[in-house]
């Protein structure tokens, strides 16, 4: 256990000497999270939209208003003569909507009236949005006109859980911090093995009393450290950043960080050790840790969404265990009973890297 | 004189670059490097990055358990969106499957529900969302409404023989009871893109007019009565029967193929993100060996050696355009609509604003591993704030302008353009114009600083 210490001991202070590896270490998590936190939303507002209004009556331009007061969109008025596909082709706009002229006569006759929507298509999920967007405003906008309605034979209540607002920055926040306690602590672990292979060090590792498993621990250890400080300065900025709150029992999301650390800085340590050259490593954890993390957790698209021949690697990623159970622990709150297993598998990931650093290590010892 | 010193110039060059495409050829891991991982990046986001919403877990707890709930669960499970997964006794222990997880979506259908349907009443139910991931959520609960949507259409086409026996009157003042507003929490799409909006579903003229769209105008009252569905609006307005019926249309991709927007946009950053990486070790690897020395000794200036240096690497990465253009061709059925000249120049732009990265990194940084955790500070806000996969719409409104300097933003931009919209360069220019300007800036800013350096 001493022997452990020192050796944490002696690798923090080589990270403080060490001023690049420091800020990496303290300053990007954080601007990754407002990075990511801010740029990624797929709940979009303030869409431009142009509109053509053939009728140029009250009711249309009551009709047009509705849009227009609606968060989800911004309406420029669009001159008839002009086609309106072209504010599409040139990016000006998202969508058109073009109000028919008796819009207002025919309206008020009882008759259906039909408007056309040109949505721009090329950005699918927005265009899904959109095109239920536009139907939504147009319905209210009925109701609003016609004083009374005879309901439908069934009307469905919808009721959102969870996430009320519907906040994709509280969807985002927790993923965004999984990522980024995969990537810097690995990165860390990773560089900082790579160099002991690199430079040879490692021999005089061999040659101290120290064994294998308490280097490695030792290791561990002070970038697991680090990577704990990471998490808390990650925290307090989500706090103030994105408003994220404990939901329910905190226990399950702080035994799940500890495991995760461990697994993040584990799995740095595993590729350090496989691959003795630093710039190598880095690219390695790059795309292993970062690439894999960000595309196969369920960070933004659910996981059941990747084709079945992909997703299976899914189930190797820590990072898809640790997100799932913040989004519980900052949103949901169901606590143990639900996330019980995300537990079990990040400590088998862990402990699976951990053993593959250990054979590493005797294998980069053996070779150096 | 100044013909002949530029042909010395070119002759010096050759040279230079063959030695360049010989250490190139010999470095077999940076040929696969640059042609292995843009593959299979873009076939996993492509595939990946897909917010389709397919097979969301329903759960259903069915108080009425009758002909008519069953009917509208299986309604739902019909659809490729939902898969009931189970029955719950009651809407608590269908909430604590919601909380853990186990399921996506609940839908609870009350006690009353069929006989209030036999009475022509709305019957209510619930429809509870897990709105952890908002996205999906907001696309559920419209395929939900349209599901609902369908079911009613259905049921007012084919009206109960109970309907038809009850008198009109009384139909209508159960229709035009207070508090059931035609506003639904969603709006209902049909498949085809096209939707019809009515205040009163239950009202057949709306869904005749949908079915015939040139039906006859309606006939006041006397007419009313003769059809029953009709009956409902006796006492209401004339103006109550009238819809709005939105025909939309999605122009450029009318499948909603996602990949389509996510190759055209990760090309971009790959061509940026690589460029500088390829070209910052390249420069870096003269520099630890000690060989620039060596480089300058010899008559070639400093320009001579970057332009050797950098022409080979360029050409290299050009063919990362080819090879997304496979991929994309291949696997997704990328059409290409518009001229495929002014795409891959303004792909051979975003690889020369690469170039003017890494360079320029190079220069601060005295080795590879220096240079490679700088392009931790630098790749994330390339790629995130570029609009290439997430709408720029959707970014606050004071961080929108600094997309402006992005080269992948333009280059994003002029690929849809010409992919998918099939525009010219008559439309495109504009971001044409800024992305030359972009990469002369950074091709400027990088050999101010090489030649000062070394200086």
């Amino acid at each position: 256990m001493r022997r452990i210490i020192a050796q944490a001991r002696k690798e923090l202070t080589q990270i403080m000497r060490d001023r690049l590896a420091l800020v990496l270490a303290l300053l990007l998590p954080l601007i990754l999270l407002f990075l990511l936190g801010f740029a990624i939303s797929l709940t979009v507002t303030d869409l431009s939209m142009v509109v053509q209004d053939l009728d140029q009556t009250p009711l249309s331009r009551q009709y047009i208003d509705a849009f227009r007061s609606s968060l989800t969109f911004r309406v420029d008025p669009w001159a008839v003569s002009e086609q309106p596909w072209k504010a599409l082709e040139d990016g000006t706009a998202r969508g058109a909507l073009i109000v028919p002229e008796h819009f207002e006569h025919d309206l008020q006759r009882g008759v259906a009236v039909e408007v056309q929507i040109l949505i721009d298509a090329s950005d699918a999920n927005t265009a899904n949005l959109m095109r239920g967007s536009m139907t939504a405003v147009s319905q209210s906008f009925l109701a609003t006109v016609l004083p009374k309605g005879a309901g439908p034979p069934i009307n469905a209540h919808e009721r959102l859980w969870y996430n009320p607002g519907r906040e994709s920055r509280k969807y985002v926040g927790p993923a965004v911090i999984g990522l980024g306690l995969m990537l810097f602590p690995s990165l860390l672990g990773a560089l900082a093995m790579s160099r002991e292979g690199e430079q040879k060090t490692i021999l005089q590792v061999y040659a101290s009393s120290i064994s294998a498993h308490e280097f490695l621990l030792g290791k561990i250890l002070a970038y697991f450290i680090v990577a704990t400080a990471e998490w808390v300065l990650a925290l307090v900025a989500s706090y103030f950043l994105f408003g994220l709150r404990l939901a329910g029992d905190p226990s399950p999301l702080l035994v799940g960080t500890v495991l995760y650390l461990f697994t993040a800085v584990g799995f740095g340590i595993m590729v350090g050790a496989a691959i003795p050259n630093q710039a190598a490593a880095i690219q390695s954890v790059q795309i292993l840790g970062f690439l894999a993390s960000f595309m196969l957790s369920g960070f933004i698209f659910p996981v059941s969404n990747i084709p079945v021949g992909l997703r299976w690697i899914s189930a190797l990623v820590p990072a898809r265990y640790y997100i799932e159970l913040s989004r519980d622990a900052f949103l949901r709150g169901a606590g143990w009973p639900a996330i019980w297993y995300t537990h079990v598998m990040l400590a088998v990931l862990g402990s699976f890297f951990f053993f593959m650093s250990w054979r590493g290590m005797r294998r980069m010892q053996v070779e150096a | 004189m100044k013909d002949v010193l530029e042909r010395a110039m070119g002759l010096r060059l050759w040279p230079l670059m063959a030695k360049e495409l010989r250490q190139i050829r010999r470095n077999r891991r940076l040929v696969v490097s640059l042609i292995l991982p843009p593959t299979v990046i873009i076939i996993i986001f492509g595939f990946a990055l897909n917010p389709e919403v397919t097979g969301l877990r329903l759960g259903v707890v069915d108080m009425s358990r009758s002909t008519e709930s069953r009917e509208l669960v299986s309604a739902f499970g019909e659809s490729r969106a939902f898969e009931v997964r189970g029955y719950y006794s009651s809407s608590d222990e269908l909430g604590e499957g919601l909380s853990k997880g186990n399921l996506d979506i609940g839908l609870v259908i009350p006690r009353d529900f069929a006989r209030k349907q036999e009475r022509r009443q709305t019957a209510d139910v619930q429809v509870l969302l897990d709105a952890v991931n908002t996205n999906t959520a907001q696309i559920a609960g419209g395929y939900a409404a349209l599901i609902v949507r369908s079911l009613n259409e259905k049921i007012v086409k084919a009206p109960t023989p109970t309907t038809a026996a009850q008198p009109p009157s009384g139909q209508a003042s159960l229709a035009a009871a207070p508090g059931h507003p035609g506003a639904r929490a969603e709006p209902p799409n049909l498949p085809d893109g096209s939707m019809q909006i009515t205040p009163d579903s239950q009202g057949a003229a709306a869904s005749q007019q949908t079915a015939g769209s040139s039906g006859p105008p309606p006939a006041p009252a006397a007419g009313l009565v003769t059809q029953p569905p009709i009956a409902m609006n006796v006492n209401g307005l004339q103006m109550s029967r009238a819809s709005i019926i939105t025909r939309i249309a999605l122009l450029f991709n009318p499948g909603l193929q996602n990949s389509w927007f996510i190759i055209t946009g990760t090309l971009g950053i790959l061509l940026v993100l690589n460029g500088s990486l390829v070209s910052a070790a390249s420069m870096i690897k003269e520099k630890e060996t000690g060989t620039i020395d060596q480089l300058l000794m010899t008559p070639a200036t400093a320009t001579e050696i970057t332009v050797a240096k950098m022409a080979p690497l360029f050409v290299l990465l050009l063919g990362q355009i080819a090879v997304a253009l496979v991929v994309g061709f291949l696997v997704f059925a990328l059409p290409v609509r518009g001229s495929l000249v002014l795409f891959v120049f303004s792909g051979a732009l975003c690889v020369l604003a690469g170039i003017g990265i890494g360079t320029t990194v190079a220069t601060f940084t005295r080795s590879q591993q220096q240079a490679q955790l700088m392009a931790f500070f630098i790749n994330p806000p390339i790629s995130m704030l570029s609009g290439a996969t997430y709408p720029i719409e959707g970014m606050p409104k004071w961080l929108q302008p600094v997309t402006l300097v992005n080269p992948v933003r333009h280059f994003s931009i002029i690929a849809r353009g010409v992919m998918l919209k099939g525009v010219g360069i008559d439309v495109l220019y504009p971001h044409l114009l800024v992305l030359i300007g972009i990469a002369a800036v950074l091709i400027a800013i990088s050999s101010w600083r090489f030649r000062k350096q070394l200086g």
